[in-house]
């Protein structure tokens, strides 16, 4: 059949579907027969028949759509009806008389058996519509629902995948050990901000939304374990303006966009640079601006643009169309990233 | 026999150290004689020192460790230092150049002190050949984007900015630079220039997503609203929510040709 239960067609093909015609062919011929044999005149039967038939579908297609609205006091189903009920004695009348004109008996049997069938017919028909309906949208629905958590289980596991990096730990902990072993005091505090790292990292790919304040700590712990690991090449400051604290926000936004500078920006030049992170509220937004002065867009490194992309997906599905992300090159070099999104309060 | 000699190249001055120490603690009788912060300073103090081994780390801002190494050669007697990194602690385990791995495990390093003052004692070439160091560097460098491209890099005016390919309605290629028409997060109709072929940029685009329809026309297929016929064998793509129509030449017709 043409219409599988994903999408029925629409409009005036719908209307005057084929199997609809086909059904109101097959329903009116049979009754034609059978008033035909009844009356010694098959053929003329039949022909008036469908032609009955066909004015009750026409009416009952046109009805289905027109008009577009209805006072509340009349359901459609009745209106159809009573389309129906109107349509068949003229219908009748004009296939009689097409057909060459017939007896008072002929008009009485036909309206008789017109009257007694054709709404039973049509209620079927619309039951059977609703039906399709229901099962069309649940469908619809099944299926817009499953892509929803597809493109979410997607989002979290890609997080998931970008931060378990274990050229991170395990060259923070080599750097721990050298501090360990050459009985540095600076040892206990890098340890700190690490422990306090993956404490804030761990739970985050599991909650939904954290807030600024949050995603500060987080950031601020990964730049001082990034400052021990190359002294002289790191500067930063991150200020979070105390209004925005509260303002909620996916888990590692502020984060990947840092750590985006520290791999793409810092890591790969030579003489390092700076990093600065402000975190503002403006009309009613939130913004995160990250500018490093690093190797800029120019350079060629690996991986870039799995984080990146990965943010804005999940920005995209916290906020829909809302949420801005934004990079671009800044002179001499270096580069600004800029995210920006509608700011709620977190729930507390 | 003159006392062995020892550079030692790491961006992370701690590890540097730490190697150092290290090295001091397993081989009393080496000296270091230089310490590196990147592989351009490392080629520096190589020529100024000529030592006879140097620790080099793989990763270094600037030149890395094998641009290094491949400038060295066969001059010194070479190991490569390396962050944990399946890719490239899967890609010295096959070869037979010495390494270690971050953090660097005292045993390991006995191991590998233990072979290096074998080959010097019996003044045994480098292992380090060309061939094995241009095999490694085939294996470290950055792999072509196995996956497609997820952000272009274009300009507009004076500002380079990165532009996720999924905001792309289409390519067309402008002599020797690429005009993309794409939409910012408004969903706004923007233009910006991309330095490179339209022919290079193709073949790291999702073909499923991206078709060329035209010699210098690449089309993103979700950017399309409609395709009419034209006459003579061509067609036109019609946009969302953009003016421009796009030619499709008789060439890539049949991609339009009704299922």
């Amino acid at each position: 059949m043409a219409s599988t239960a994903a999408s029925l067609p629409t409009g005036f093909r719908r209307i005057f579907s084929w199997p609809r015609v086909r059904f109101t062919l097959i329903v009116s011929a049979v009754f034609g027969l059978l008033m035909g044999l009844h009356r010694g005149a098959v053929p003329v039967f039949i022909t008036r028949a469908v032609l009955v038939g066909g004015a009750v579908l026409l009416i009952f297609g046109w009805l289905e759509k027109w008009p577009k609205r209805l006072p509340r006091w009349l359901p459609r189903t009745v209106l159809r009806l009573i389309g129906i009920a109107v349509i068949i004695p003229f219908a009748t009348g004009l296939s009689i008389g097409l057909t060459g004109g017939g007896t008072e008996h002929d008009y009485g049997l036909m309206l008789g058996v017109g009257f007694l069938f054709a709404p039973w017919i049509a209620i079927g028909t619309i039951l059977r519509q609703r039906d399709a309906f229901a099962r069309e949208q649940a469908l619809e629905f099944d299926l817009q629902r499953s892509e929803f958590e597809r493109r979410e289980s997607d989002a979290r596991l890609r997080l998931l995948q970008a931060q378990v990096e274990p050229h991170f730990l395990f060259n923070t902990l080599a750097n721990v050990q050298a501090l360990v072993d050459s009985g540095s005091p600076q040892a206990s505090k890098v340890l700190n901000s690490l422990i306090a790292y993956l404490r804030a990292a761990v739970p985050r790919m599991h909650s939904q939304t954290v807030n600024l304040a949050n995603e500060v700590d987080l950031v601020r712990a990964y730049l001082e374990i990034m400052q021990m690991r190359m002294p002289d090449r790191l500067q930063y400051a991150v200020h979070l303006d105390p209004a925005a604290a509260r303002i909620a926000c996916p888990p590692m936004t502020l984060l990947t966009l840092i750590e985006n500078a520290v791999r793409h920006g810092i890591d790969p030049s030579e003489a390092g640079g700076r990093i600065d992170a402000d975190i503002w509220l403006r009309d009613g937004r939130c913004v995160l601006r990250v500018t490093d002065t690093g190797v800029g867009l120019r350079s060629q490194t690996r991986g870039l643009g799995t984080g990146l992309s990965s943010l804005r997906e999940r920005l995209r599905l916290a906020f829909g169309s809302d949420a801005r992300l934004e990079l671009k090159g800044i002179e001499p070099h270096g580069v600004c990233a800029e995210a920006s999104f509608p700011a709620r309060e977190t729930a507390t | 026999m003159s006392r062995p000699t020892a550079l030692v190249a790491d961006d992370e001055p701690l590890l540097r150290e730490a190697l150092v120490r290290m090295l001091a603690a397993a081989w009393p009788g080496l000296e270091v004689v230089a310490q590196a912060r990147n592989g351009r300073e490392a080629i520096e103090l190589f020529e100024a020192h000529s030592p006879d081994i140097c620790f080099l780390d793989v990763q270094m801002p600037g030149k890395t460790g094998i641009e290094a190494a491949q400038h060295i050669g066969r001059r010194a007697h070479l190991v490569f230092v390396t962050a944990f990194d399946q890719y490239a602690v899967q890609a010295f385990a096959e070869g037979v150049l010495d390494y270690l791995v971050k953090p660097v495990e005292v045993a390991r390093l006995a191991a590998t002190v233990e072979r290096l003052q074998e080959r010097l004692k019996d003044s045994q070439p480098a292992l380090n050949s060309e061939a094995l160091l241009q095999k490694l560097a085939a294996a470290l460098a950055p792999r072509p984007e196995t996956q497609a491209l997820r952000w272009v890099r274009a300009s507009i005016g004076s500002t380079v900015r990165l532009i996720d390919v999924q905001d792309i309605d289409f390519l067309r290629s402008d002599e020797k630079y690429t005009v993309v028409a794409w939409r910012d997060d408004a969903g706004a109709p923007q233009e910006a220039v991309i330095r490179s072929p339209l022919k290079e940029l193709l073949t790291q685009l999702d073909s499923t997503q991206f078709a060329q329809v035209h010699r210098s026309v690449v089309v993103n297929l979700r950017a399309i609203s409609h395709v009419t016929r034209g006459e003579n064998e061509t067609a036109d793509i019609h946009l969302k929510g953009r003016e421009e129509i796009l030619p499709v030449s008789r060439t890539y017709l049949h991609l339009f040709r009704q299922m």
